[in-house]
């Protein structure tokens, strides 16, 4: 079971705070390793609140906990808080404008039973 | 009085009462502000080499060498560093003949050149309070992102031609690709796009605004958002990320709407920008250079494009340095991964993957804190500050001019 889904990237207040007073805290792991996914999309993968879910790219993958989102409807598109997570499956494409796509992030959501990726493995895999 | 530097606010009015260890006591501090400051007091750097700790001196004495030996060294950061250090900064990449890029490169960058340049009218958040009746926060949620900016400026206070303010006088509008906080408080007047839309959406706007029928959105809703604007007396655009990310290269568009929005009313633009002193570093660099970043000192000039934005640059350098910023952290991860695997000096106050990742660190004082200086607000707004409390750390200047007399 899977969905492809588009991730756009946002700005969280307690993820910021989070991440100020310690990159490596478990609060801002659960706060950016979260993927905010459209309540029927959840219903079509499988998930529940809390559940893991693999989100990956020609990039990268990442293990993450899904969560539903109390917006409007949007199937097909998910959100993440800006952080080394979402950022595994960012492009970095040279253009013009040299931006990376860090609000158009195209992914793959399935059900996984694998633990969260952790802070230290996403650090491990920069200094590889 | 207490200058914040959490966001490019620049609050001057935090009272703080500090103890060791802690902040016992903060008025007027958003909680963006509060996990800024209180995180002075965790996670601290050292001076290290290699992941040992060394002397300043020694750590001070590593980066000069290895900035020294570089044939393209990179210096990047700078948005949370004060004019004064940015200065210093720019003299050091000319005397290197580095690569300077800043945040704005891969943020705010192609619409701060549009308002720097004078393409885009703008205007101050002082003007803001006092006039603006109607606000437009586009790809952007300062309820997270700039917490005081609807109780300062925007939304709620009684300005001086706004008395009746948010009850009767102001009106926020939000477009947006999620309900974001902001875009709940608006209510009413919350646009929801899709991720891309945004030119749809200005060129929606603009046939309402000539009479025409639009061609995008729910017709009825979009004439109404054309009534709002074409009845403001003084309206304000705040683009945040989702709008630069989106337009990109179609950003000529926001041009034309907002020329067309000033041939029925006043309209001005305020960039929605993050770190407290991008817009100092890219006036700064504007004004020495003519460029406000992605430039280049190699052979003794000044030369620009986007293969000097640090997401080229940390492909091809040799060695860089990095200034109260994370980049490990922020970017993508390929442009990560180039920066992790040269040799990297990190100056910051606080531990950061960057500073993990780092060869050589040199700890700095908090500014804000720990050091005074200038910076520019997200308005144009040069606001000077002195420090919270007596530091025996450096400041970024101070680090940066060792530096430089180093090598």
């Amino acid at each position: 079971m899977e969905a492809k889904v588009i991730i756009v990237t946002f700005r969280d207040i307690f993820q910021y705070e989070a991440g100020k007073k310690s990159r490596y805290s478990d609060e801002y792991r659960q706060l950016s390793a979260q993927i905010l996914l459209d309540k029927q999309d959840m219903a079509d993968l499988g998930v529940k609140d809390g559940q893991r879910v693999t989100v990956g790219n020609e990039l990268g993958c990442i293990v993450a906990a899904a969560k539903a989102s109390e917006d409007d409807p949007h199937p097909g598109l998910a959100f993440m808080t800006n952080s080394p997570w979402s950022n595994q499956l960012v492009r970095d494409d040279i253009c013009e404008t040299s931006i990376p796509g860090f609000k158009r992030i195209e992914a793959v959501v399935s059900p996984t039973e694998e633990a969260i990726t952790q802070i230290t493995e996403l650090l491990q895999r920069m200094r590889a | 009085m207490t200058t914040c530097t959490g966001c490019s606010l620049l609050c001057e009015d935090i009272e703080l009462a500090l103890k060791t260890g802690a902040i016992t006591q903060a008025k007027n501090l958003c909680r963006k502000g509060q996990g800024h400051f209180q995180a002075l007091f965790t996670e601290r750097t050292r001076p290290m080499i290699d992941g040992q700790e060394v002397s300043l001196d020694q750590a001070i004495g590593k980066a000069a060498e290895i900035l020294k030996s570089a044939k393209l060294p990179l210096l990047y950061g700078w948005s949370n560093s004060t004019l004064e250090a940015q200065a210093v900064g720019i003299d050091l990449a000319k005397k290197l003949g580095a690569t300077i890029d800043d945040t704005s490169s891969f943020c705010q960058g192609i619409l701060m050149e549009r308002v720097l340049t004078g393409k885009i009218p703008t205007c101050t958040l002082d003007d803001v309070r006092n006039y603006a009746d109607t606000s437009v926060f586009w790809g952007a949620d300062p309820s997270n992102s700039h917490p005081r900016h609807l109780s300062r400026f925007a939304y709620y206070p009684r300005g001086e031609k706004r008395q009746k303010s948010y009850e009767e006088e102001r009106t926020c509008i939000a477009v947006d690709v999620r309900k974001s906080a902001t875009a709940r408080l608006c209510s009413n007047y919350y646009f929801r796009l899709a991720p891309g839309q945004d030119a749809e959406f200005i060129e929606a706007i603009l046939a309402v605004l000539e009479g025409k029928i639009p061609k995008f959105g729910d017709k009825k809703r979009m004439i109404e958002l054309g009534t709002i604007l074409r009845k403001t007396e003084y309206g304000v655009i705040f683009p945040g990320l989702g709008m630069v990310y989106s337009l990109q290269e179609k950003m000529d568009l926001l041009e034309t709407l907002v020329v067309k929005l000033n041939e029925i009313t006043t309209f001005k633009v305020i960039p929605m920008v993050g770190h407290y002193n991008m817009r100092g570093f890219n006036q700064l660099l504007l004004d020495l250079t003519g460029f406000i970043n992605r430039v280049s000192f190699k052979d003794g000039k000044a030369s620009h494009g986007p293969e000097n934005s640090v997401i080229a640059a940390a492909k091809r350098c040799d060695a860089a340095l990095v200034i109260g910023s994370d980049p490990l952290c922020a970017l993508p991860f390929a442009t990560a991964r180039a920066l992790a695997k040269v040799p990297l000096i990190a100056i910051d106050p606080r531990r950061s993957l960057t500073t993990d990742a780092a060869k050589v660190v040199i700890p700095s004082a908090m500014y804000g804190l720990e050091a005074g200086g200038t910076a520019v607000r997200m308005d144009g707004v040069k606001i000077a500050f002195e420090p919270a409390i007596k530091s025996d750390l450096l400041s970024d200047e101070q680090v940066l001019t060792r530096i430089m007399e180093a090598i």
